[in-house]
């Protein structure tokens, strides 16, 4: 009898019981893999849509807030249009305290040629933005021309193709690195090409409410308050300084989606507990339940010779080659169904989702292994503590 | 009995693979469906859609005959693997879906047609592997 094979051969020749065991260390694995890169990801989101913000407060037409359209937009990348006049940004810069102001104009395209729904599209003016031209010129230095744009990473257009808004075309210039947020599927131009496209727009039967010429509309203010300034007076003195405008400070919007991120979080961490639970008191009653089968057959090995520091390190080595298999079935499976379906994810959550860095999965696949492999190791471990506190030949005399 | 049980061991890939060719069948017409437009048209990702039908019925008719003919099972785990193959490359490889990344047919039916077919070619070369002995005497 070869020693060292046998805990692989008692694996083997016990196939449906060697299964159910991998299965259920599979699903401990799955759970903890899968929920730990759900909650990474959404941190990572998180992380990234604070940093692209850039802006202390953000001013915004009042039917914007009312719609929530605008914190969609930022999260979910929902298309939408909302306009004030231009003179808002005007009363913004005269607010003081307020130390930079940037206009943007947003648009929704009918239908891009590249999909079958809208796209958002976003007007910068190149001049006075700080928020989004840092991100830009990330991936283009240059400053973007007339009729070209720059696209979030889900946009669908290769640079240097031309992209057809409202019958236009628009000449992609550079591509922007992912956020995993709503950023990543909108189209940038600076504000002469916005107004072309806004005119384009109107031709073609796109009514924006806008009561004056489309060159005096802006969409929103992004406003960075000067040091030594309290962003909530400002804030508030913005409120009361610009007409039919909401001031929003960008913190608690970031809030709201960092409770929601919370109340994610928990939820996932508490399932994932109940299933360690739940797993390690099945895994314990499993490994008893086969300990008690099997008396007779280490009676047997124990009668050959083993002692029961052998026995028990058999045990080990067995419970720890089925949680090794196990544990890495589970994460191959989670792999499988969170790594394809993040754009899903993403959109079902309806928060900002950005999957960590490939370091940073594999460590987590690591440790999740390892940790399946600990708690098998002490189930067995308890179970061969039992063991070894039986006489063979009491069992063998019972019949058991 | 002990036969028995060995013949059963070796058709359970082809009826696994049954059940993936027959979930990718159904799921690729209805709940993992290529994108549906409001007005009515078709996009490229309806006829992926619709030739993912038509692999994966070729896929569940290889199964089924691979369980049933014992002495082509090896030539149709091989047919079946070959099958998988060509259904992974399908969506967005060899047909094409929309392009953008928040449309139906690329957040769900290409993802779930990729792990899918990718399951079902896995399961085909254990099915290979099981019956690599009846090579040759078909």
């Amino acid at each position: 009898m070869n020693w060292r094979k046998l805990p692989l051969k008692n694996l083997t020749r016990r196939p449906g019981r060697t299964a159910a065991l991998m299965l259920l260390t599979a699903f401990l694995a799955l759970s903890v893999f899968g929920g730990s890169v759900v909650v990474g990801s959404l941190q990572s989101g998180l992380n990234s849509l604070e940093a692209r913000l850039g802006a202390d407060v953000i001013v915004m037409p009042a039917e914007a807030e009312s719609k929530v359209s605008f914190k969609n937009l930022l999260l979910q990348g929902t298309a939408g249009a909302f306009y004030m006049d231009a003179s808002a940004l005007q009363r913004v810069q005269e607010v003081e305290g307020v130390a930079q102001a940037a206009p943007q104009t947003f648009l929704a395209s009918l239908k891009a040629d590249c999909c079958a729904v809208k796209v958002q599209i976003i007007g910068i003016d190149p001049e006075a933005d700080f928020t989004v031209k840092p991100w830009i010129e990330q991936s283009y230095s240059r400053a973007l021309d007339d009729m070209e744009v720059v696209v979030g990473c889900r946009v669908n257009a290769d640079v240097g193709e031309d992209l057809r808004i409202y019958d236009l075309n628009t000449h992609v210039t550079a591509r922007l690195a992912e956020t995993g947020t709503g950023f990543d599927t909108a189209v940038y131009c600076n504000m002469d090409t916005m107004n072309t496209l806004l005119k384009a727009a109107e031709e073609k039967g796109v009514t924006h409410k806008i009561t004056t010429d489309g060159d005096d509309m802006i969409s929103a203010v992004y406003v960075r308050v000067a040091d030594g300034y309290d962003v909530g007076k400002v804030c508030n003195a913005l409120n009361g300084h610009v007409r039919k405008a909401t001031a929003v400070r960008a913190k608690t919007m970031l809030t709201g989606v960092s409770d929601s991120l919370a109340g994610v979080s928990h939820t996932v961490t508490l399932l994932i507990g109940a299933v360690w639970l739940l797993a390690i008191v099945i895994l314990l009653i499993a490994y008893a339940m086969m300990i008690n089968e099997r008396r007779r057959e280490f009676a047997v090995l124990r009668l050959l010779g083993a002692s029961r520091k052998a026995l028990a390190a058999l045990m080990l080595k067995e419970a720890a080659l089925c949680s090794l298999l196990g544990g890495a079935l589970g994460v191959a499976l989670a792999a499988a169904v969170v790594f394809p379906f993040t754009t899903l994810i993403e959109t079902k959550l309806g928060l900002p989702y950005l999957t960590p860095n490939p370091a940073t999965v594999l460590t987590l696949a690591a440790v999740t292994v390892l940790l399946t492999l600990l708690i098998g190791a002490l189930a067995s471990a308890w179970a061969a503590f039992r063991l070894s506190r039986s006489d063979p030949g009491t069992t063998l005399r019972e019949g058991a | 009995m002990k036969e028995n049980a060995i013949m059963n061991k070796k058709i359970i890939p082809a009826m696994v693979l049954v059940v993936l060719g027959l979930v990718i069948a159904i799921g690729s017409q209805t709940f993992l469906g290529p994108c549906v437009h409001e007005d009515g048209s078709f996009g490229a990702c309806h006829w992926a859609g619709r030739a993912l039908l038509g692999v994966s019925l070729l896929l569940t008719a290889e199964a089924l005959l691979s369980a049933i003919l014992e002495r082509a099972r090896f030539g149709l785990c091989l047919a079946s693997a070959l099958t998988s193959a060509l259904g992974f490359l399908m969506p967005g490889g060899l047909i094409d879906i929309c392009k953008m990344d928040t449309m139906r047919c690329r957040m769900v039916m290409q993802p779930a047609m990729r792990v899918l077919f990718g399951l079902a070619l896995i399961v085909s070369v254990a099915g290979l592997l099981k019956n690599k002995g009846k090579r040759g005497a078909a």
